[in-house]
Parts: structure tokens; C-alpha cells; sequence
């Protein structure tokens, strides 16, 4: 039997072709946004993964470093470490400052303060590209790829000049901003020591000047054999401090933070699919329309309704699968220029793919109806 | 022995209701027996291309008989709902333009309805073939309808209606967008292929040149058929043409 569509294709190919490629784009757009979720998603656990912390201390009803802000005191990193149960402890800082590279730019970066000599591994070895760890207590800097600094280059900070001594590949804050690496007793200057006029103001006043030892959270290691729910259970039990374990993290990252993008990224997706069927069933309606006189004469010949309607479909589905084919190219091509992350997943694809199937399949519809309706009297008239 | 093709009796046809209602058709009665050729003439307006469409089950009478061969196809009522069937099982059409499917070729347009008829893939690409040499175009099978001149494309459209071997044609003004000499040799053509196929043709024309094919006149007048007989004349020596 001959393949109408096929034929009807072939017979306008280089417009058929443009026609694919333009709702192409507009799938790629899809897939994109649909891979800066998954980007997002991505980057929120990175930290969290790296770190692989079984327990998470944050000050006592509060959502922890993250989703809220959280002081704990530097000591009870020493405290906990004694604690029935524990292995290893880190306390660390965590605070968003502005550096400037050689261009005077100013880049955002989440900085983290670590303890360069404590046990607890924060940047894993798989992260360092170049360079080392933080080793010494202060000045010396840890920064992510991402940031464009290089190994060696000297950075002003706060009051300070810090040396670049390690680069990471892939580092992010759950907020999708680069990381950078200092020592913690830098990074509680930089976000808990006030200015010298600051500072004589409060002596002025007869207020305790200086709290620097204070971290945002501990993060710790249990022991083999010790659950860390019930560690950390029994940690709560101190009053002044909260506990959550790894699991718990992650959903206080997924719920509080990316949960209501995830719902703007979802919606705008939803929305890019119902316009792209939209525009599928338009441009099926209207190649469906430039061919009414040769639909009519079909009928009127004889050619049964099944015939022409498979043409349709069959037309309609090409359609979506030429275009969803240059929809993966095109956002394969684009989407390393995105400044975020961008995570393009198969699965996502593929179910883009059946979504994308099936709103063609509505949207030749259109045209189906209206070869229902062709009138057959009406190719011979005139 | 008569071999009855076309009959028609006191068919009707009214457009609209009530106080608008028109008309066209008044209780027509004829017939076209098989392998003749019939003209159907009439002024503009007067219901040619209506009475075809009745025949052609296109467009349903209001009231009257229709046989195409022996099977009473209309009375008062289609004899079998799906009328398109029909068309492609017993009619074959021709129109004024060619209406070939423009992104099929030459083959391709004729061999569809074969094809849709449930004939194999070898069955119809031969029986398109063989009408397409036999109507000069052998050498054209895989062209497409764009890249051919009117006449041939309109010979196309002939092998089409021919290729289902229909029991009947019916062409609503073949000859209209062809030149005089064209047109000529389509309506030898058709007469040739009547004659041949034992088929009943019935073709509407406004040109009177071209009756003298035909061997038989079918005369609109008053909403009815007056029918004339045409091969006394064509037996007369002042055809120039046979
Ligand atoms: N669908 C319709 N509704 C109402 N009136 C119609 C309809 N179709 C045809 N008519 C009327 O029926 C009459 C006959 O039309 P028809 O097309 O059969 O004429 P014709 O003889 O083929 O004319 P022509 O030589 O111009 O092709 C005309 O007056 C036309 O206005
Ligand atoms: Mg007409």
C-alpha cells in the first residue's frame, strides 16, 4: 500500500523539515528546563553528598545552615566527639561572599570554613583538579573551577589577601553558587569579626565586643554498628541543639529550597509542552487545510475516511518525532552555555518523548476533524 | 440484448426547504447502456453537475431510482450506507481539472484506488501501467503530476477512473481546460475506452464539436432529460472526424 504520508512528506520536505526543526527548538527549550531542574536537584546535594556527614547538629529549632540561619558554639565540635557513639566531628561555617577577579567582576561564591587540621574529610579527593587542601589556618584558599580563579592567583577578602592553593571541579552550593574553601577560623572573621569602629562602638556601649567562635553547624561521623537516628535521638535530648541525619537533610534541601522552583520549573514546562502541541496541531490544521482540495477529491473517489485520517496522524506523529530529534540536538548543542547547571537525563527525554507522542496525537485531531468534515460535492465545484 | 449501465428513473433533486426550495431536477428519467458514450448538455445552472453527483453517489436525490449495472443503488434511499464504496468499487470520475494527489506520482495517483480495493501490490502496479501505456504515457509512470502538461495530467486522471475497471465513468466537463485538438482526441479517447471496457460514460459538455463522438444526447430541459439519439448523425457522411 502506498504511504500517504510519507509521500505528502517527501513531496515538501525542506518545509516539513523547517517546520521540525523550529518546533525542535521549542522541545529543547523543554528539555532544558526540564535539565535545570535536574541541575538544581543535583546541586543542592552536592555539598551534602561530598560531605556524607551521618549527622547534622544545627542550633535548636532551626531548619540548619541551608534553609536557616544557625549558630552553634566552635567547642561542642570537642564535645560531641566524646559523645556515645560519635567517630569524627567538623564544625563549619558556611556564608555567601563576593570576590572579584582580575576583571573587577564581582563573583558569588559560598564560602566554607573548614578545619584544615581536623580528621574530617569536606572536600573529597575526586573533587581536586589542581592543587592541594587547605593546610595551613589561614589565608590560603580552596576555590571551585567554576570561579575562573587559578591556582596561585592571590585574592583580597575581608581584610586579608588569600592565596589559591587547591582547585575543585564541580562544586556547588545548593543554591547552584561556586564554592570556595577557607579555613574556619578565616571564615569566622570574615563573617562574625566587626569592624574597628564597630568594635570601639560596643566597648563604648559596655557590650561583650567579639564572639568569633561560632560555627553553623557540626557535621559528624557515627561509629560502625550505631544508627544515627538514635545518635542523634539522644544528641536532641541536650535541648539546646537539633539534629538531622543525612536523609533528613536532603529533604529539608528538596523540600525548602528546590521544592517551590522545582513547582515554577514544572509549570513553565507544562506550560512549553501545551504550546508546543498547540503549535504541532496548527501546523497539522493548516497543512491539513492546504490540502483540502486534494482530500475532497479522495473522498469523492472513494478513498475511505481510515486513509486519509492515518495520512494525518502519521503526519502528525512524524512531525513530533522529527521535531522532538532535533530537540535533543539542539538542546545537547546549547546547553553547556547555561551559567547553572544543566543535567540532561535520558529518561527525561524519553518521557518528553511519549508526552510530546501523545499532545501531537491530540492535535491532529483538528485536522482530522476536518477531513471529516470535507464535503466531497465540494472538489468538483467551480 | 441490452446491457443496461446507467438507468434513471423520475429522479428529483430539490436544494433547501419550504419556501426557499429550489428545483434543479424534475423527474429525470434515461439510460446509458454499457459501452456507449453519453453527452450531457445544458445550460449553465440548468443541473449537470447535480444529476452526475446523483449518479456518482455523491450527493443524494431527493427522490427517484438510480441503477448502476444491475444493482438498484438509490431508491428513495442509498441502497448500502457507505456510498463512497460504491463510488470506488463501480464509478469512476473525471472532472474538469485533473485533480491528481500532486505528491503521488503518475502510478502512484492511478494504482491508490486499485490498491485500496484490496488488489496486490503487482496487480495494480500492472493494471495502472497497462492503462497508462495505453493512453500514451508509458514513458511518464514515475513522473509527478507537476511536471506534466494538462493534457497528459488529464489523461492520468482517465487512467485513474479507468484503473478500478468501473462499471460506469462519469466526467463533468473533461475537456474544459484543454485545447480544441486535445480535446478531440480525450473524447475519442473516452469513446474508444467505452467501446473497449464495455463501460457507460456519461460526459457533460459545452462543446458541440465534440457530440459527434457521443452516441447519445442527454438534453436538459425543465428540470428533465430529453434523450437523443446521436449515431444516425454520426454515421452521416458529414462527420469529418471517423
Ligand atoms: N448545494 C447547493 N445548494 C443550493 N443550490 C445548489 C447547490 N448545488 C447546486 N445548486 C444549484 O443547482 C443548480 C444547478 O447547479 P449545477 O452545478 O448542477 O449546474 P451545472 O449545470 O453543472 O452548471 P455549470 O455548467 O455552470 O457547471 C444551480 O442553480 C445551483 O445554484
Ligand atoms: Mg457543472
Amino acid at each position: 500500500m502506498i504511504n500517504l504520508a510519507n509521500k505528502d512528506i517527501r513531496h515538501t520536505l525542506s518545509k516539513f523539515i523547517v517546520t521540525a526543526m523550529g518546533v525542535g527548538m521549542l522541545l529543547g527549550i523543554v528539555l532544558i528546563m526540564i535539565g535545570v531542574y535536574r541541575g538544581m536537584v543535583d546541586d543542592a546535594r552536592i555539598l551534602l553528598s561530598d560531605i556524607q556527614a551521618d549527622l547534622w547538629v544545627v542550633q535548636q529549632h532551626t531548619l540548619g545552615p541551608f534553609a536557616e540561619s544557625s549558630r552553634l558554639h566552635q567547642d561542642l565540635q570537642d564535645t560531641l566527639k566524646s559523645f556515645d557513639g560519635i567517630a569524627q566531628t567538623a564544625a563549619l561555617t558556611f556564608q555567601n561572599i563576593q570576590l572579584f577577579n582580575r576583571q573587577n567582576q564581582a563573583i558569588r561564591v559560598l564560602a566554607v570554613g573548614v578545619d584544615p587540621l581536623g580528621d574530617f574529610q569536606i572536600i573529597p579527593p575526586h573533587r581536586l583538579k589542581a592543587g592541594r587542601v587547605l593546610q595551613a589556618q589561614h589565608f590560603e584558599m580552596v576555590v571551585t573551577d567554576k570561579t575562573g580563579f587559578q591556582l596561585g592567583e592571590r585574592l583580597s577578602l575581608g581584610r586579608d589577601t588569600y592565596t589559591v592553593v587547591g582547585v575543585t571541579e564541580g562544586t556547588v552550593s545548593s543554591g547552584g553558587d561556586p564554592l570556595v574553601y577557607i579555613s574556619l577560623k578565616d571564615a569566622q572573621n570574615v563573617q562574625f569579626s566587626y569592624s574597628n569602629p564597630r568594635i570601639r562602638n560596643d566597648r563604648a556601649r559596655g557590650q561583650p565586643t567579639q564572639a568569633t567562635q561560632l560555627v553553623n553547624t557540626v557535621v559528624a561521623k557515627v561509629r560502625p554498628g550505631y544508627l544515627p537516628e538514635k545518635v542523634g535521638a539522644h544528641m536532641n535530648e541536650w535541648k539546646h541543639l537539633t539534629t538531622y541525619t543525612h536523609e533528613q537533610q536532603t529533604t529539608i534541601l528538596s523540600k525548602n529550597l528546590i521544592e517551590r522552583s522545582s513547582k515554577q520549573i514544572g509549570l513553565f514546562t507544562a506550560i512549553l509542552v501545551l504550546v508546543s502541541g498547540i503549535i504541532i496541531g496548527l501546523i497539522i490544521y493548516t497543512m491539513t487545510l492546504e490540502k483540502m482540495k486534494e482530500i475532497s477529491i479522495m473522498k469523492l473517489i472513494g478513498i475511505p475516511n481510515r486513509m486519509v485520517v492515518q495520512m494525518i496522524m502519521q503526519e502528525t506523529l512524524m512531525l513530533g518525532s522529527i521535531a522532538f530529534v532535533f530537540g535533543n540536538v539542539f538542546a545537547h548543542l546549547i546547553y553547556i552555555q547555561f551559567p547553572k547547571r544543566v543535567v540532561l537525563l535520558w529518561p527525561d527525554s524519553i518521557a518528553l518523548f511519549f508526552v510530546i507522542l501523545f499532545a501531537s496525537f491530540l492535535a491532529s485531531l483538528f485536522g482530522v476533524y476536518k477531513v471529516m468534515k470535507a464535503d466531497p460535492a465540494a472538489a468538483i465545484g467551480g | 440484448m441490452k446491457h443496461s449501465g446507467i438507468r434513471v428513473e423520475n429522479l428529483m433533486k430539490q436544494f433547501g426547504e419550504g419556501d426557499n426550495a429550489v428545483s434543479v431536477i424534475k423527474g429525470a428519467s434515461f439510460e446509458v447502456e454499457k459501452g456507449e458514450l453519453a453527452a450531457l448538455i445544458a445550460p449553465s445552472g440548468a443541473g449537470k453537475s447535480t444529476l452526475l453527483m446523483m449518479i456518482g453517489c455523491v450527493l443524494e436525490p431527493s427522490s427517484g431510482k438510480i441503477w448502476l449495472g444491475d444493482t438498484l443503488v438509490y431508491d428513495n434511499n442509498w441502497s448500502k450506507a457507505d456510498t463512497r464504496a460504491l463510488r470506488r468499487e463501480k464509478i469512476g470520475f473525471i472532472f474538469q481539472a485533473h485533480y491528481l494527489i500532486p505528491f503521488l506520482n503518475v502510478l502512484e495517483n492511478v494504482s491508490l484506488l486499485p490498491l485500496t480495493n484490496k488488489q496486490s501490490e503487482e496487480q495494480a502496479t500492472q493494471i495502472s501501467s497497462e492503462f497508462l501505456t495505453y493512453l500514451g504515457l508509458e514513458e511518464k509512470l514515475h513522473a509527478m503530476p507537476s511536471d506534466l502538461s494538462g493534457g497528459q495530467n488529464q489523461r492520468v486522471a482517465i487512467a485513474r477512473a479507468l484503473a478500478t475497471h468501473p462499471e460506469i465513468i462519469l466526467a463533468d466537463e473533461p475537456t474544459a481546460a484543454l485545447d480544441i485538438e486535445r480535446a478531440h482526441s480525450v473524447v475519442k479517447l473516452l469513446r474508444d475506452i467505452a467501446k473497449s471496457q464495455k463501460v457507460a460514460i456519461i460526459m457533460v459538455t459545452h462543446d458541440e464539436r465534440l457530440l459527434t463522438y457521443c452516441d447519445k444526447i442527454l438534453k436538459i430541459v425543465a428540470g428533465k432529460i430529453e434523450t437523443i439519439d446521436n449515431r444516425d448523425f454520426e454515421e452521416g457522411q458529414n462527420n469529418p472526424v471517423i
